[in-house]
């Protein structure tokens, strides 16, 4: 019936192989609205560029004549509105965005934990000069893969027989996803060292849940008869007989021909005579489809074990299997010549049953006619014809004959998986991952692929030219990373994939990190861990330079200065201290001296930068009393302010390291500076506290000191390269007539 | 040092960014609520969304209101005034504070009062937190002013306490008793604060930190009704001290980078600590036996992902 086997496009973009699959339905234009909340009338100036994942940045500006006229603080020169454009990345199955970032967060830790050991055991070879150790190796991948697997959803039940409900012969399972199914076949062919003798096993326990569930439509016959569960208790209730259905029967052989022995079972037992009021009439026909119940489910199997409820009885020896295979065949074979058959009445039970048998002895043309793909009849040969298959080659051309007894126009993604597997072409199973699962497969994939084969690994660890001198393993992971990347939820887990990348993956980490705005505290924390996990101290600095500057800039002086002692930021930092000196010398008012003394209080806790802050600290004392002595006369604060004075004065600390930046262009003399500026601050006020009332506060040498700083200072305005400060034209006369009052006084005292 | 594993636990994976949550007080014997601030970041729609948890195994949440705000939540508190109404206090990104009332009965919201944003602070409103009775709130923010919000029958009424103009930023804050408070910022600092002293900070803490711990941030305190005197905090780096009033220079280091020898092996996360709670589960004979010089036990979680109690000396992680 070729014409039922269409493939199932879950999609339906199945076949383009771009990354991120994109959708060219919609041709009609979206409109979206800008909220960018600026007053009318708007210039007509607009820039438009990327922002992170689909969003746009719109840069809305106002025209230089608007601003000028509004002079509301509020209303800037514009503003930047980010639009998010719908469309998620849609992984080709995965469209629930919440669904696919679990699985990618709950990769994220079997991948760093196999990348760990993997670094650890490179590592000890080394140590050892010996090759890594294959058997803990592929433990840890098959654990690896084991983690994968259950992430991408329960295996479920495979279909599994209820005894206590007759209606529901199949149960609904959680819909397992091709993606998982593609997993499971790498993780049997590549992961699975210790179970290869059973991959034909493994292989009808992966079609069992895949062919209902992901392809629903090859099964059309068991699906028909599985959407008819009614139709069964309709039978029942109208004690019509079921054995008279063609349908059953088609259910049975069918289930039969992939292996649902328990479905089998379960089915036959519903067969009208085994009805109480049948069992004196048709005894022997009841004896007959009972016999082909127990040879059904007395099959022997080569594996170590059945999963609970599944029939067939296994063996471990290849030897063994065979003894119990050849007897079983013989059973077989011995109720297929039985003298019953004669006496069973019924046609359709007689016909069936031994349709039956001959599917259990490997009839293939039966076998042929009972299945619908050349799935179910490649592993309908596993079953009955040739359960020794092994070897890949072997296979393969297993796999060649039932394709071409059973032909498909166009293969499904698994089928062309499968296809590859078998065929030992690494080559096209990559493109297959990566075409039909998207990034997130293949970058997982690789470590399964890798395992064990030398050809693979050497495929895809070689460095190539055509792809910027990485392997293909690292650009599979960098485009995941990538995908990662664009979007905001996930960004953070970016940083595990691109650092297992030897060549790009720091280079690559250190854009990231740099385009996350980080003036968000909580970015910021979280760049500055992972640089802190990646030994990035460079790009944590820089962060954190960019956030000091952003918060400066916003007038959180505090978080500024934080920021940037944090990033050992000494250039900013002095820019800042040196904000502080244009302070000295003005009057300034309490609440700006109060942010003044702050700001030296915040920079002064830092010795490293403190050079030129100690000549501030001595200032902001001085300062500190003068403004006591402001508030009352009070002497004890005058002579500390006195004392504070001198201490400025005569310090040799002058920060002349400091000011020299500050006074390179005009070159003139630093002492002098700030001499000047000291004293011009002091002009009413301190002229006050030079010539204090009652009496001198300060002594026959401080005063010659000032004097003397005075000298120095009126000589320097002299020079023809100093540079005048905003000063009353006659400070400095003042000054000098105060000081030599007190020096007069004080001469007086002594 | 001893370190047990808890195994009993369950992952309750959520659709949205989930950026605070809160258990609501318990309404009936049955009912047990949870009170979930989540932003959607593919809309960009920021709620509070009060979940019913089933305590089935795996347990299960079931939405029952939502209600929807402008930006992205920073800070979710919640209170119960005595044997009336709780209230949820929540804080945004953008600087506006909502309080909510959710109706005991069936969880829809009633009703709502907010001040807009750009009033209380310019910026983010970085932690806020609810008297025990929910008659008052206090908000701290990047911008260093600290308010405090009476919340009262005809609506919110704010006041400003302190405004360092952006010299000190504060990140979280927790209120010891109806009068006194405290407050955390950059720098591992703390702050103590006391209405009937208005001005400043009664006490600080600075500390002196060798040079990682005093580059940390502190994300949350939590004091103990019954010592009042201990400022329990968390934040960057894995560290969590107490800080006591009465030693107010020498903090105890329960976990993270140690005065003095940094990186020391004390350390159960290098991450940052986003919430620090005293293990409330203690029966009080359990606390009694412990001295009063010691530290109650710790519940801590951080942004690697660990969920640890922390006694000093010893600590239990899962």
């Amino acid at each position: 019936m070729p014409g039922l086997l269409t493939v199932y496009h879950p999609s339906g973009h199945d076949e383009s192989s771009a990354l991120v699959q994109f959708s060219s339905d919609s041709n009609t234009p979206i409109v979206y609205s800008l909220h960018h909340g600026l007053k009318s009338p708007i210039a007509p100036r607009l820039s438009i560029s990327w922002s992170r994942g689909n969003s746009l940045r719109v840069s809305v500006f106002r025209s230089p004549e608007t601003t000028e006229t509004v002079l509301d603080e509020v209303e800037v020169g514009g503003k930047v509105v980010e639009l998010k454009l719908s469309g998620e990345y849609v992984d080709s199955e995965i469209n629930d965005a919440a669904r696919w970032r679990r699985i990618a967060y709950g990769s994220v830790s079997p991948f760093a934990h196999l990348q760990n050991k993997k670094n650890a055991m490179a590592a000890l070879s080394e140590l050892r000069h010996s090759a890594p150790y294959d058997v803990d190796w592929s433990k840890y991948v098959l654990e690896y893969s084991k983690e994968i697997n259950s992430l991408l959803g329960s295996r479920g039940s495979s279909p599994t027989s209820l005894i206590e409900d007759p209606k529901t012969v199949l149960e609904n399972v959680e819909e397992p996803s091709s993606l998982k199914a593609a997993w499971e076949l790498l993780e049997i062919f590549y992961a699975d060292k210790q179970s290869q003798a059973w991959i034909p096993e493994q292989l009808v326990d992966w079609s069992a849940v895949m062919i209902v569930k992901v392809l629903p439509l090859f099964f059309s016959k068991t699906c028909n008869w599985r959407r008819g569960g009614e139709h069964l208790s309709v039978y029942d209730s109208s004690l019509q007989a079921v054995e008279d259905e063609p349908a059953y029967w088609q259910a049975i052989s069918s289930a039969l021909a992939v292996g649902w022995l328990d479905i089998v079972v379960k089915l036959l037992r519903l067969h009208g005579s085994y009805q109480l009021n049948q069992l004196g009439n048709r005894e022997t026909e009841n004896g007959l489809v009972e016999a082909v119940a127990v040879l059904i489910s007395k099959m022997p199997r080569m594996r170590a074990h059945l999963p609970d409820g599944k029939l067939g009885e296994c063996y471990y020896n290849k030897s063994d299997f065979i003894k119990a295979w050849e007897k079983w065949r013989a059973q077989i074979t011995k109720l297929d010549c039985s003298a019953f058959w004669l006496q069973c009445s019924h046609n359709h039970t007689r016909e069936n049953l031994k349709l039956l048998l001959q599917i259990m002895l490997g009839n293939t043309g039966t076998l042929s006619s009972a299945t619908f793909h050349w799935v179910e009849l490649y592993i309908a040969h596993f079953l009955y014809i040739s359960p020794f298959t092994s070897g890949l080659e072997s296979m393969h051309a297993l796999a060649q004959k039932c394709m071409q007894l059973k032909p498909t126009s166009s293969p499904h993604k698994l089928m062309r998986l499968i296809i590859g597997i078998l065929g030992e072409n690494t080559e096209v199973v990559l493109a297959e991952c990566s075409r039909s699962f998207g990034s997130w497969m293949i970058a997982h994939a690789t470590e399964l692929l890798t395992a064990g084969s030398i050809q693979a690994e050497i495929l895809l660890k070689e460095e190539r030219h055509n792809l910027g001198g990485v392997s293909i393993e690292e650009s599979h992971r960098l485009v995941y990373a990538q995908v990662l990347s664009s979007h905001a939820l996930t960004w953070q887990i970016a940083p595990i994939y691109l650092i297992s990348c030897v060549k790009h993956g720091v280079g690559l980490l250190e854009i990231l990190l740099y385009k996350q705005p980080v003036y968000h505290s909580q970015v910021l924390l979280k760049n500055i861990e992972i640089c802190r996990l990646y030994d990035l101290d460079s790009v944590s600095a820089n962060a954190m330079k960019i956030a000091g500057v952003h918060h400066w800039k916003h007038g959180r002086n505090g978080a500024g200065v934080f920021w940037l002692q944090q990033a050992g930021d000494e250039v900013r930092l002095n820019r800042i201290a040196q904000k502080l000196f244009d302070f000295v010398g003005k009057s300034i008012s309490d609440e700006s001296f109060e942010q003044w003394e702050g700001l030296i209080e915040l920079l002064g806790s830092e010795s490293r930068t403190a050079a030129g802050l100690e000549f501030l600290h001595k200032y902001r004392d001085f300062k500190k009393s003068l403004q006591q002595v402001q508030d009352g006369i009070l002497t004890d604060a005058a002579r500390k302010a006195g004392e504070a004075l001198i201490l400025l004065m005569k310090n040799p600390s002058t920060p002349q390291r400091f000011w020299l930046p500050l006074l390179y262009d005009s070159n003139s003399n630093p002492k002098g500076r700030r001499i000047e500026e000291v004293l011009n601050h002091f002009c009413d006020l301190q002229l006050k506290l030079l010539n204090w009332q009652g009496r001198p506060l300060l002594n026959v040498s401080q005063t010659n000191l000032l004097l003397n700083k005075l000298q120095e200072l009126s000589v320097a305005r002299l020079r023809p390269d100093f540079v005048e400060v905003g000063m009353p034209a006659g400070a400095l006369s003042s000054v000098r007539v105060a000081l030599a009052t007190n020096l007069g006084r004080a001469i007086l005292e002594e | 040092m001893a370190t047990e594993t808890l195994k009993q636990f369950h992952r309750l994976p959520q659709s949205t960014y989930v950026d605070a949550l809160r258990f609501l007080p318990p309404l009936s014997a049955f009912d047990r609520y949870v009170v979930v601030a989540s932003f959607n970041s593919d809309s960009d729609e920021t709620s509070i969304e009060i979940h019913a948890l089933n305590p089935s195994t795996p347990p299960i949440l079931t939405l029952q209101s939502s209600f929807t705000l402008s930006s992205r939540i920073s800070s979710l508190k919640v209170a119960q005034k005595s044997l009336q109404n709780p209230l949820i206090a929540a804080s945004t990104f953008a600087g506006s504070l909502h309080v909510l009332f959710p109706n005991p009965i069936d969880v829809s919201f009633e009703s709502e009062v907010s001040i807009p944003e750009k009033t209380l602070h310019l910026g983010p409103i970085t932690c806020l937190d609810l008297q025990e009775n929910g008659s008052a709130c206090v908000s701290v923010g990047e911008d260093g002013r600290v308010n405090l919000i009476s919340v009262g029958d005809s609506g919110l009424d704010y006041r400003r306490i302190f405004d360092s103009k952006g010299l000190v930023s504060y990140t979280a804050s927790r209120w010891a008793s109806p009068t006194e408070f405290a407050t955390g910022g950059l720098g591992n600092s703390l702050q103590w604060w006391d209405q009937r002293r208005p001005g400043g900070p009664v006490s600080q803490f600075k500390g002196n930190w060798s040079q990682g711990a005093a580059s940390g941030v502190v994300h949350s305190i939590d004091i103990h009704p019954s010592r009042k005197h201990t400022c329990l905090a968390g934040g960057s780096y894995g560290t969590v001290f107490a800080w006591d009033l009465r030693r107010p220079q020498q903090p105890i280091v329960l976990s993270g980078i140690d005065a003095g020898e940094p990186m020391s092996s004390s350390s159960i996360s290098e991450s940052e600590v986003w919430e620090v709670q005293y293990d409330t589960f203690m029966s009080a004979s359990n606390r009694a036996n412990i001295s009063s010089e010691r530290v109650l036990p710790v519940m801590i979680c951080s942004e690697d992902g660990i969920l640890a109690v922390i006694k000093q000396g010893c600590h239990l992680q899962s």
